[in-house]
């Protein structure tokens, strides 16, 4: 038994070598690649113009904090969830509060509309990710007819329907991510290799296949294959925990958001980050990200109650919009691009057009 | 790292590592200067039909009519 323990020790002191000749190699290989700056080759596409984006509606109705929100396909409604266990189904255009279902649990971090707009799914310290359908009788109960269909080991802090409504993406404060069958409540595929909480995950548009992106405590980013399970790439080079991240609209780069105060863009074919966003009078984490139509710009929900907007390619800072009264704890842009909604602290949602 | 349940856990773990940048290392990168003109040609392509980079007329966005906030 004690040369079986000596072998351990051996073979544990050569693979810990290997994987620190592996850690050095890859970073030679991403080095060799860095023949330019993302700034330096956006230098002659042209300078952005002032933008002239305002609050064009206040949606109040939330007791308390709203930690989440997501835009239904059809552009105008949309879905909150908050701190006190409400989630809200909202029309943007008119206010209308379409649906209330009060879930048993507090800080309901994450909610999705499903690709139909027939359903939602929320989650969070319950540790577990339910769906509901909408019904159109706005007498029934709701909550009868929620299905459980995520079941993790810790809070849930993030969802998202994949391309239908049959299959829900999570991610957890129990390290993992997970694929799960809406109807069956089974388990897919799980998503091993964060070693802290995941904080955020978003799936590859469409055209680029069956990927997707999570960030998390552990400082790390990492791009999974949905079949088969397997990280695919990783990144680390946040200083903090990694709060959101976003694919860029042609699925080619990601960018996350930090307890770091800055918001970061990863390319990934070049395997590497390619751009900071931070300024110096920039101090608080960031909490969310998400991405104009085009790519162009990036809007940055902030924990000093603000939204940054930069220039994705030249890196610059474009605009700050002013309104919440608390932390913004998430920034979407609408399907169609017309509007930004961003769900803070406050206990309010903003529309911005 | 006394029992001998410790170390083979810890070496399964770091096999998994091992694996893990084996295979992160042998994967193709491509050179910046090319695929960040990617990224700025996707930005061109798509910049007319960005309604918040580009600002759209207040007809045509339902979110710029001129309607007060409704308190509910």
């Amino acid at each position: 038994m004690a040369c079986q323990g000596l072998q351990s020790g051996e073979t544990l002191a050569s693979l810990k070598k290997e994987s620190d000749s592996l850690k050095k190699k890859l970073e030679e290989e991403r080095g060799k690649l860095n023949d330019i700056e993302l700034h330096q080759v956006a230098e002659k596409v042209e300078m952005l113009g002032a933008l002239s984006i305002k609050t064009k509606r206040l949606l109040k109705g939330h007791g308390n904090k709203v930690l989440c929100m997501d835009w239904c396909k059809d552009k105008r409604r949309l879905v909150s969830s908050s701190q006190d266990g409400k989630v809200i189904v909202w029309d943007a255009f008119t206010l209308n509060k379409e649906h209330g279902v009060t879930l048993p649990c507090t800080w309901v971090m994450a909610c999705a509309y499903a690709p139909s707009g027939c359903a939602v799914a929320c989650g969070g310290l319950d540790n577990k990710c339910s769906v509901f359908p909408l019904s159109l009788d706005k007498n029934e109960n709701l909550s009868a007819k929620k299905k459980a269909v995520a079941m993790h080991t810790n809070y849930v802090s993030g969802c998202t329907f994949t391309n239908s409504d049959m299959q829900l993406l999570t991610s957890s404060g129990d390290g993992t991510c997970a694929l799960w069958d809406v109807e069956s409540g089974q388990l897919l595929q799980s998503f091993h290799g964060h070693t802290a909480d995941v904080l955020s995950l978003d799936l590859a548009p469409s055209e680029t296949g069956n990927t997707f992106v999570s960030g998390g405590s552990d400082k790390k980013a990492n791009v999974w294959d949905m079949r088969s399970g397997q990280n695919i790439q990783s990144f680390e080079s946040h200083e903090s925990d990694i709060n959101c991240v976003k694919y860029y609209p042609s699925g080619d780069a990601f960018a996350s958001a930090s307890d770091d105060s800055t918001c970061r863009f990863y390319d990934l074919r070049a395997d590497r980050e390619v751009a900071v966003y931070q300024k110096d009078s920039v101090i608080f984490g960031a909490s969310t990200v998400d991405f104009s139509l085009s790519g162009r710009l990036l809007f940055a929900g902030y924990n000093d109650y603000t939204i940054n907007v930069w220039d994705v390619l030249k890196g610059t800072r474009v605009s700050v919009l002013f309104g919440h009264e608390n932390r913004v704890s998430r920034v979407r842009v609408s399907p169609d691009g017309t509007a930004l909604c961003s769900a803070s602290w406050d206990n309010t949602l903003r529309i911005w057009a | 790292m006394s029992g001998m349940m410790c170390s083979s856990n810890s070496v399964v773990q770091a096999q998994k590592l091992v694996d893990q940048l084996r295979l992160e290392a042998n994967m193709e990168r491509i050179k910046i200067s090319l695929t960040a003109a990617d990224l700025v040609r996707y930005c061109q392509d798509h910049r007319r039909s960005d309604p918040l980079l580009t600002g759209i007329a207040a007809s045509s966005n339902p979110f710029k009519d001129k309607k007060t906030c409704v308190l509910l």
